[in-house]
């Protein structure tokens, strides 16, 4: 196998804040593959957002990355600065839920595009600006030669989201983190924007990592997924094996209680009960122990490890539950 | 069928807006546009649409919390659009509301018991304090919290509490109808069951009616027995739960329903995703004819000219649609 583009071994996060440690990530290990599209989903307090932000080296001050990233075999993790500035927003990209908080509110859309190209390919103003329009023809802005000099609020949520996909892709860069790309968008414009993203993909085999609450929309895009909880990883693998047989109770209960189009809306839907995990009172063993039907006293007390069940497939339960 | 207990008749919401000049006249932003249903007792209607098509302004409006423009509400033989507020008090405590983002609708100043005994203080003054407790309590259980947090702070609770928090508020004054604006929007997809679980409970129990305004169709169809379609302020399409979804006729209808993402990687849309072409037209500058016809596919010159009509194809289920019986299924 060739290596990963991304690679993440034993990744920590925790934040100090006034009440205590915070651990936002435990022991986290994962990779991403030249050209795929890898799903990371979760809820609030899973650590699907924080995992980016540390490896980027975007974590507010009071916190604190530990572990290995390496992209393209070189750590990045905790790199100086020259050599993490050279590579956001040049070979890594991000992609936010809101554009509009996401993109300079001051500065028209030309300007922000423009700078980008001027800062990382040392283009000159008229090729940058060529450049940029080019990029929000891609993205299909209608009229872009005209819209390039909009300020964000002047465009409709749609194509600013639109926009900072094209501002991320600018530099052909060759991983695109989108952290819920489409939670702010009505449905037809986020099968727009996830189109999108897939061409991207497919016509310059650009890696993507989709950080997302709906599974729905990995099922549709991805190839593998990471499910996290409480900061960990619960489940690891082919989107396609995890969605067929699930190994994971939590994987197992969120695919039950989703309300897809095919269920018999008859029948009240199994939720799972609880609330989702306090950070600052992390259970002492599994994350999910707290909510979860199939729980074991061996569950409170010993953390599982990520197993191998199949195929590039990994769960980290200490039961045996099939969906 | 039997009297419904809410009729709106051609209800109409428009915002004045300030010109775009400092000279300009001012502009009409026509939220909702004559838009009628009735609704029973028991029965949840689904009011479905992108940002931007009026169906949390129709939400307001039917509860007289904007003043529609024109149009009727009828509530026990009333017109609420012709009462003014005092004479609407008592009609509010039948009508309640819960929002979206579930922490920012509730006081963070007063305590979970404070919050849900205010409606209590308003509607029924002459129940005692410890009465009002009592209920208060009870009401804490049955949305599935915990008497001993009536002293507690809405900060204190998470997303999917405060959104019980709010129901609780909402039910403790034995409405008819709620009005449920986008409720499980904003929560984790693991509480979004628990709370659309705990609505349909609450109205087995109690017959409550509810209009659930949402932009999540999957969530729509395990919620509604009956599905409303909105665009720019406009109806273009009810129908009833099952005839919708497995009969849209509507050309928005149709897109919208194929393009909501499914958990199925072999079939992540119900079928072929039916692409709209541009963005929706300002709400300000609306298109002539039929508003949909700038991004749909089967316009023709008739509806730049004419704005259809919802007509009825079946029993309970109109189409706004010049070309509905030529597209066929």
């Amino acid at each position: 196998m060739t290596q990963p583009i991304l690679d993440v071994q034993s990744l920590a996060v925790r934040f100090t804040t006034s009440s205590g440690a915070v651990t936002a990530v435990r022991d986290l290990s994962f990779s991403l593959h030249e050209g795929e599209c890898l799903g990371i989903v979760g809820e609030s307090g899973s650590g699907k957002s924080q995992t980016f932000m540390a490896a980027l080296g975007l974590l507010a001050d009071n916190g604190k990355a530990t572990g290995s990233v390496r992209f393209r075999g070189e750590e990045i993790l905790n790199a100086p600065r020259r050599v993490l500035d050279e590579i956001r927003g040049n070979r890594i990209a991000m992609i936010f839920q809101d554009a509009l908080s996401a993109l300079t509110p001051t500065m028209r859309i030309a300007e922000q595009m423009t700078e980008v190209l001027a800062r990382h390919k040392g283009m000159g103003r008229k090729a940058a600006r060529a450049r940029a329009i080019e990029a929000l023809e891609v993205v299909r802005i209608p009229d872009a030669a005209r819209r390039i000099d909009s300020y964000p609020f002047e465009l409709s949520g749609g194509m600013r989201q639109r926009a900072m996909i094209a501002l991320a892709t600018l530099c052909k860069p060759e991983v695109i983190i989108a952290d819920e790309p489409t939670t702010a968008l009505d449905v037809t414009v986020q099968s727009q924007v996830l189109r999108l993203l897939d061409g991207l993909r497919r016509h310059t085999s650009t890696s993507i990592v989709l950080i997302t609450h709906d599974l729905a929309v990995v099922a549709g895009l991805c190839s593998r997924v990471l499910i996290m909880y409480g900061g960990r990883a619960v489940e690891y693998g082919p989107v396609r094996d995890i969605f067929r047989s699930p190994r994971h109770p939590y994987t197992q209960a969120l695919l039950r209680s989703m309300p897809s189009m095919v269920i018999d809306p008859a029948v009240d839907l199994p939720v799972i009960p609880g609330q989702p995990p306090d950070l600052e009172h992390l259970p002492a063993g599994c994350p999910f122990a707290p909510r979860c039907a199939h729980v074991i006293d061996r569950c409170h007390s010993e953390s599982p490890a990520l197993e191998r069940v199949g195929e590039g497939h990994f769960k980290a339960c200490h039961r045996e539950v099939s969906a | 069928m039997s009297t419904p207990l809410l009729q709106v008749r051609n209800l109409s919401v428009h915002y004045t807006l300030p010109g775009p000049g400092l000279f300009a006249r001012a502009q009409v932003l026509k939220a909702v546009s004559d838009v009628s249903f009735d609704l029973a007792a028991g029965e949840t209607l689904g009011v479905v649409g992108e940002t931007g098509c009026g169906k949390s302004s129709l939400g307001k409006g039917i509860l007289q919390l904007v003043r529609p423009v024109a149009g009727e509400v009828i509530w026990q033989g009333q017109d609420l659009c012709q009462l003014d507020s005092k004479q609407l008090k008592p009609f509010r405590k039948d009508l309640q509301i819960i929002f979206q983002d579930p922490l920012s609708s509730l006081n963070p100043r007063m305590t979970v018991g404070e919050i849900i005994a205010e409606p209590l203080g308003l509607h029924q003054p002459q129940l005692s304090a410890a009465e009002r407790d009592r209920a208060v309590d009870a009401m804490l259980e049955r949305v599935g919290l915990r008497a001993d947090m009536r002293s507690r702070y809405p900060n204190e609770f998470s997303g999917g509490q405060c959104q019980r928090i709010s129901i609780a508020r909402a039910m403790i004054v034995q409405p008819r109808v709620i009005v449920c604006d986008e409720p499980v929007s904003a929560l984790d997809v693991s509480i979004q069951a628990q709370i659309c679980n705990l609505l349909r409970e609450l109205q087995r129990e109690t017959g409550v009616a509810l209009i659930f305004i949402s932009h999540d169709l999957s969530i729509v169809r395990y919620m509604s027995h009956r599905v409303m379609i909105m665009y720019l302020g406009r109806v273009m399409e009810t129908a009833p739960r099952d005839g919708f979804f497995g009969a849209a006729r509507h050309p928005y209808s149709r897109a919208l329903i194929s393009a909501v993402p499914q958990p199925d990687p072999d079939q992540p849309t119900a079928g072929p995703v039916i692409n709209l072409d541009g963005d929706l037209p300002s709400p300000v500058d609306q298109p002539s004819g039929c508003v949909f016809r700038t991004r749909c596919a089967h316009a023709i010159p008739l509806c730049i000219r004419q704005r259809p009509e919802l007509e009825p194809l079946a029993a309970g289920h109109g189409v706004a649609c010049h070309r509905t019986r030529e597209l066929g299924r």
